[in-house]
């Protein structure tokens, strides 16, 4: 016997919404499949990669190991939410102009990790980016440049 | 004033929408009415199947199809770029961990899900060959069916082939000090960010498959050739990779997926786990048994090379990987004699595939390695040791093949300064310097096409895949030069078999060089056309007009191609299309099927310190030196070449995939397959490039991006020696490896 | 992931009939960094997951009671990390949680469920041994304190019965100076699992406990039902200071003998051993270097 659907209703990049979600499915699962914002990635599903970085209550945190029932009543932000009418992040733009992008594919949960970073420690030092972004995986890029990003979108922030 | 978009860092094409979470994976499109795909393996390697149950499974509310072997064509399709081995679901046996013995479709994920697990698969494990040992056993068995390579002698081996290159005559040659050692490379996987993913439909041609393949138009054959079409009914669209690596390049699941659309009459989805990617593609690992001779100044004399590649139980293009890596092993160096034995071993284990590098990083390890060896015991300076047996340019270093095409020794030299080479050493550290060199394409062809548009705008069409690497932006910025056009009024289109021109892969570091050579040439083409409008329309000789990039000069007037086209156009309108291809064409005698277009050279030096109590190494600093030619845009290259190190660093620190007894992978999944994070990278990471506009590519480009992974292990390698006294010779150099090697010494 | 039931009681009374009524089918839900890691590899199947995330009953904060620091079940490792109470009295723990995972995972991994889950590689365990830290279960019939050296059986086991919970952590505040430090060996500088991990704490009345973890098929390395290695009056002087480093060896290795390292997929025994000695060694001196500066 299947469980039955929850209804929930969580607040996701500022818009209410309400959704039936079964018990098992992650928010990851649920942010992708039934709501449409591909924006977060899914790769590890074990909490180790990064990629499905979002904010949930103010905090950085790997949806794939949320389940979509606990985010009931919570406050999501993901990187569809990040560029505010149409204008990048700052961040956003400093992962571009470092030349942090390749292929793109941990860039939504890395720039929702920094952003996190940012929210909590304005002027983070090298180290503190390193540890901060630790759960971050990348493929392509050798880190450098994200490193530069993030440092360069805290220094513009002054 | 014109302007140069040629070596401008550029902001990459897709870079927003990366960012923004707007660009489109293969996992991330959305198809209606799919069916979604859940496939079942064995829990061992290799098992001989007596017999399938899918009766539950087929109860299972929302389940569409099950297919075994039993439900494709007889005898069942296979498959493979080079070989046709590989069958669409296993036949009768299985034949490494991962194979699929069926697939289910159904509704939603959950009922696949659900309906894969009920699948009972009657089998019985027989014993996997898992080792280079193993595999060469005269009682092992054989892993793939004699009846497959027909004609073929090696038929009853596990040998998939044996290549034999070499010159000269180096049993004869007599050398002041021999250096022979072992050296293994051990199997790692691409772990690209990206698992793997597809979709297949049934459209009205035939078959549409959605796949982040490098190679479209390999992937389009493959399939045609498995459904036993022609190639015009199969449309295969490539959306951007979220990393390749060559773990992309070469069909996985499509003909499968391709199948089930066409039995389901549905679109259908697949999108493997991570583990699911892992037991899917991998680099060869190999062992080499290297003899090198040099005289007292430590110049070679000879190079003896026997190398064994653990390839997997299907050849992918494993086979391609051992004879181009057999090939160019003895490396950037004068080798006056030389003899290589290059060996594909079949196993029972995951097929080997393309992976950065090509067979390369794995000889460059044990080549490197014993260069400095020699270094060592004949008390040459490492650096110094190379310089004297660095070809000039020019020079050739392969007899009859492709010579030395940059100044190599300058790579060297700015290496060794850009880590402090002759700075006083701190206590506990080590340096080590590496060259590493790769072929790149040999016979390919790439055929581009640009249409320039009657307001002036163009589009470039382009079957290059952009995994990361950038490729959009560079054909973008080619285009935008030569034919006077700013970049945001070009689109680049790429990745539909059915839009864009045949292009023969995205690999080998091949694609600035060969489409962007095509591009170039179709814009020139172009440009021929507009210098016979502009002939007809202002009724003078072709050889009155002269067609420069965006402009056009006729009998006094200076026009924009806009004003040109809407002249000779008038209100119906219409539009210039330029063709361009370029090719080197197939050598049938030639060990590779044609000499490497150029060489792709790179020097890495590395600084370390070592922790003798733990065997923890950490990289302080790290040189990174690219023979490019010509970048066109810097940012990107460089940014290819400090992710192709730190990929490196993985297999020289931490990668290693480990199989237990039944050929299954202990550390499956991203808990126990370390790769290396933002923690792990040296605090210095320099990247400089070399252009010298010496390349056959646009503006004297060459290629680029595989470099760093070819040199770094080596260059680490010798660090940890110096610091820490020690030889290891097989990677990666975990810190247990590393201790060990200080603290049992036998 | 196989499907199951969620449910998300508001207070201490349903969650553990919740449990009691369902035994073994219920798995308790709290930050969910290792329960969704088992879930999906099949590790767990339960048919009901009790989120406990929403019990008003159980804290989410660090409250300075009873002479000691009680750490609330629903603490997270982020929150026990900046807690400047923790920083300054328990440093050890501070080292120990900052390399439980990343960020992210330490903004939901809560230290209650750490120990509940009692992974043999947990790094806050051979800290809160080397603390003496207590356990507070609360179950339906009441609670009960279990001395954390007796919190954990095996691997994956601890004395939590069907309908209880871990209420909260208890680290006790001593009345006289001690000095802690917290070491590991792993396989790369970035987020890993621990191949070895060891906690030492000293006290100036010159006591030396060691605590460890990874290093046996239990998660505790000491043999019998001991924890925290009690050691004799000669060692305790040879590895405080005041002999030579081959006694200070000698009685290290006497402590370390207790230990049973494993050849795994992480690293082999032979390494564990070595590795055990050495980060005991930079432990000790770790610890004796706060000691000093306890207090100052």
């Amino acid at each position: 016997m299947v469980p039955a659907a929850i209804p929930i209703t969580l607040v996701v990049n500022g818009r209410q919404h309400a959704l039936d979600v079964r018990p098992h499915h992650t928010l990851l699962e649920a942010l992708r499949d039934q709501m449409g914002l591909t924006g977060t990635k899914e790769c590890c599903s074990e909490g180790e990669c990064g990629a499905c970085t979002v904010l949930l209550d103010g905090r950085a945190v790997t949806s794939c190991l949320v389940l979509a029932v606990e985010a009931a009543g919570a406050e999501v932000v993901t990187i569809e939410g990040l560029a505010a009418g149409g204008r990048l992040d700052r961040l956003q733009q400093s992962f571009i102009d470092a030349g942090a992008v390749q292929c793109g594919f941990c860039i939504p949960g890395m720039i929702m990790a920094a952003k996190y970073l940012l929210m909590t420690n304005p002027h983070p030092s090298v180290d503190e980016i390193q540890n901060g972004l630790a759960g971050n995986l990348c493929r392509c890029g050798g880190y450098s440049r994200i490193i530069g990003a993030v440092a360069s979108a805290a220094r513009s922030e002054r | 004033m014109q302007t140069t978009w040629i070596g401008r860092s550029m902001a990459r094409v897709g870079g927003v929408d990366r960012v923004t979470g707007a660009q489109l994976y293969v996992a991330d499109i959305h198809v209606d009415n799919v069916l979604h795909v859940k496939l079942v393996h064995l829990n061992c390697a290799r098992a001989r199947i007596a017999g399938i149950d899918t009766a539950d499974a087929a109860r299972v509310e929302g389940v569409r199809c099950i297919m075994t072997a039993a439900d494709l064509p007889q005898p069942v399709p296979r498959y493979g770029p080079v070989h046709r081995d590989r069958p669409v679901l296993a036949v009768g046996e299985t034949k490494f961990f991962g194979e699929p013995v069926a697939a289910v479709a159904a509704e939603t994920e959950d009922a696949a899900a659900s309906a894969a697990a009920l699948i009972t698969v009657d089998h019985e494990e027989l014993p996997a060959v898992l080792s280079v040992d193993a595999a060469l056993d005269p009682a092992a068995p054989l892993v793939q069916d004699p009846s497959l390579r027909a004609n073929d002698p090696l038929a009853q081996t596990n040998i998939l082939h044996e290549w034999q290159f070499g010159w000269g005559a180096p049993g004869d040659a007599r050398a002041d000090c021999i250096v022979e050692n072992d050296y293994s490379f051990p199997m790692v996987t691409h772990f690209a960010i990206e698992p793997h993913g597809f979709l297949a439909a049934p459209d009205p041609e035939g078959v549409t498959i959605w796949s982040p393949i490098q190679h479209p138009y390999v992937l389009q054959r493959v399939v045609a050739s498995a459904l036993d079409w022609p190639v015009s009914r199969v449309r295969v669209i490539a959306p951007d990779p979220g990393g390749g690596f060559g773990g992309k390049g070469w069909p996985k699941f499509e003909p499968l997926m391709a199948f089930l659309a066409l039995r389901t009459g549905r679109p259908v989805r697949l999108v493997l786990t991570l583990e699911e990617t892992f037991q899917q593609v991998r680099r060869t690992s190999a062992r080499a048994h290297v003899r090198t001779g040099f005289d007292l100044s430590g110049r070679i004399v000879f190079q003896d090379i026997h190398a064994d590649f653990l390839i997997g139980a299907y050849a992918d293009i494993g086979g391609r990987v051992v004879s181009k890596a057999g090939y160019a092993a003895c490396g950037p160096y004068r080798t006056p004699h030389a003899r290589i034995i290059a060996r594909a071993v079949l196993s029972h284990t995951t097929p080997s595939t393309a992976f950065r590098g090509f067979g390369t990083p794995q000889a460059s390890w044990a080549v490197e390695s014993q260069l400095n060896a020699a270094a060592m015991r004949l008390g040459i300076d490492p650096v110094e040791i190379r310089l004297r047996n660095i070809p000039a340019k020019g020079e050739a270093f392969i007899p009859g093949d492709t010579p030395a095409d940059g100044e190599w020794d300058s790579a060297l030299r700015l290496a060794a300064r850009e880590i402090g080479w002759h700075e006083p050493m701190p206590k506990l550290r080590g340096r080590g310097i590496s060259l590493g060199l790769k072929s790149s394409a040999t016979a390919s062809a790439s055929f581009a096409l640009v249409r320039l548009h009657y307001d002036g705008s163009a589009s470039v069409l382009s079957g290059t895949s952009d995994m990361g690497q950038g490729a959009r932006t560079v054909l973008k910025q080619i285009a935008a030069q030569e034919l006077g056009i700013p970049p945001e009024r070009i689109a680049v289109v790429m990745g539909d078999t059915s839009v864009v021109p045949f292009d023969s892969s995205t690999s080998a570091s091949r694609s600035t060089v060969f489409m962007g050579n095509a591009i170039v040439k179709a814009c020139r083409d172009i440009k021929d056309t507009l210098k016979r409008m502009a002939a007809e329309t202002f009724a003078v000789g072709e050889d009155a007009v002269t067609a420069g990039n965006g402009y056009i000069r006729v009998g006094g007037r200076e026009l924009t191609y806009e004003q040109l086209l809407k002249s000779h156009f008038g209100p119906p309108r219409g539009e210039v299309i330029g063709i361009g291809q370029e090719r080197n064409a197939f050598v049938t005698d030639h060990p590779l099927g044609g000499k490497p277009a150029f060489w792709e050279l790179m020097c890495a030096a590395a600084e370390v310190e070592v922790d003798p109590d733990t065997g923890m190494v950490q990289l302080t600093r790290l040189a990174l030196v690219s023979d490019v030619g010509k970048a066109l845009n810097p940012q990107q290259v460089e940014a290819q070449d400090e992710g192709a190190a730190v990929m490196g660093l993985g297999h020289t620190f931490m990668e290693q995939l480990l199989l237990d007894e039944h050929g299954r992978i202990r550390n499956l999944g991203a808990l126990d397959y370390r790769i290396p994070t933002i923690q792990d990278v040296p605090s210095s990471l320099h990247s400089v490039l070399i252009e010298n506009a010496d390349g056959p590519g646009p503006y004297g480009a060459k290629g680029a991006g595989e470099g760093g992974t070819l040199a770094i292990a080596a260059a680490v390698g010798a660090a940890v020696n110096q610091a820490a006294g020690v030889e290891i010779r097989d990677l990666p150099l975990t810190p247990e490896r590393v201790w060990r090697a200080i603290h049992i010494r036998t | 992931m196989r499907p199951f039931c969620y449910a998300r009681p508001n207070d201490l009374s349903e969650a553990l009939s919740l449990l009691v009524e369902h035994g073994p089918d219920a798995r308790v839900l709290a930050g969910g960094t290792d329960v969704l890691v088992r879930l999906r590899l099949g590790h767990m199947k339960p048919r009901i997951v009790v989120d406990v995330k929403h019990i008003g009953e159980l804290r989410a904060d660090i409250v300075e009671t009873e002479g000691c620091l009680r750490i609330g079940a629903r603490a997270v490792m982020t929150d026990i990390i900046a807690d400047h109470r923790i920083r300054r009295r328990f440093p050890a723990l501070v080292e120990a949680a900052a390399v439980v995972g990343s960020v992210q995972i330490r903004n939901r991994a809560t230290l209650a469920g750490n120990i509940s889950n009692a992974s043999p590689a947990a790094d806050t365990a051979p800290v809160l041994l080397a603390y003496g830290a207590t356990v507070n279960v609360i179950a339906s019939s009441g609670p009960r304190l279990v001395p954390v050296h007796e919190f954990f059986i095996g691997p994956g086991r601890t004395v939590l019965g069907p309908g209880e919970l871990v209420e909260s952590i208890d680290l006790p505040i001593a009345s006289y100076k001690t000095g802690a430090a917290f070491g590991r060996v792993t396989r790369r500088r970035g987020v890993d699992l621990a191949t070895i991990n060891v906690c030492c704490l000293v006290t100036e009345s010159r006591r030396v406990r060691f605590a460890f973890g990874a290093v046996g098929p239990r998660p505790f390395v000491v043999e019998d039902d001991l924890s925290a290695v009690a050691l004799a009056e000669g060692d305790i002087g040879a590895l405080t200071g005041g002999s030579s480093r081959a006694s200070q060896e000698a009685a290290l290795d006497r402590v370390l003998a207790q230990s049973t390292p494993i050849s795994d997929v992480r690293a082999s025994r032979d390494y564990r051993v070595a590795m055990l000695s050495v980060m005991s060694r930079r432990a000790l001196d770790a610890a004796t270097d706060r000691l000093r500066l306890a207090g100052t």
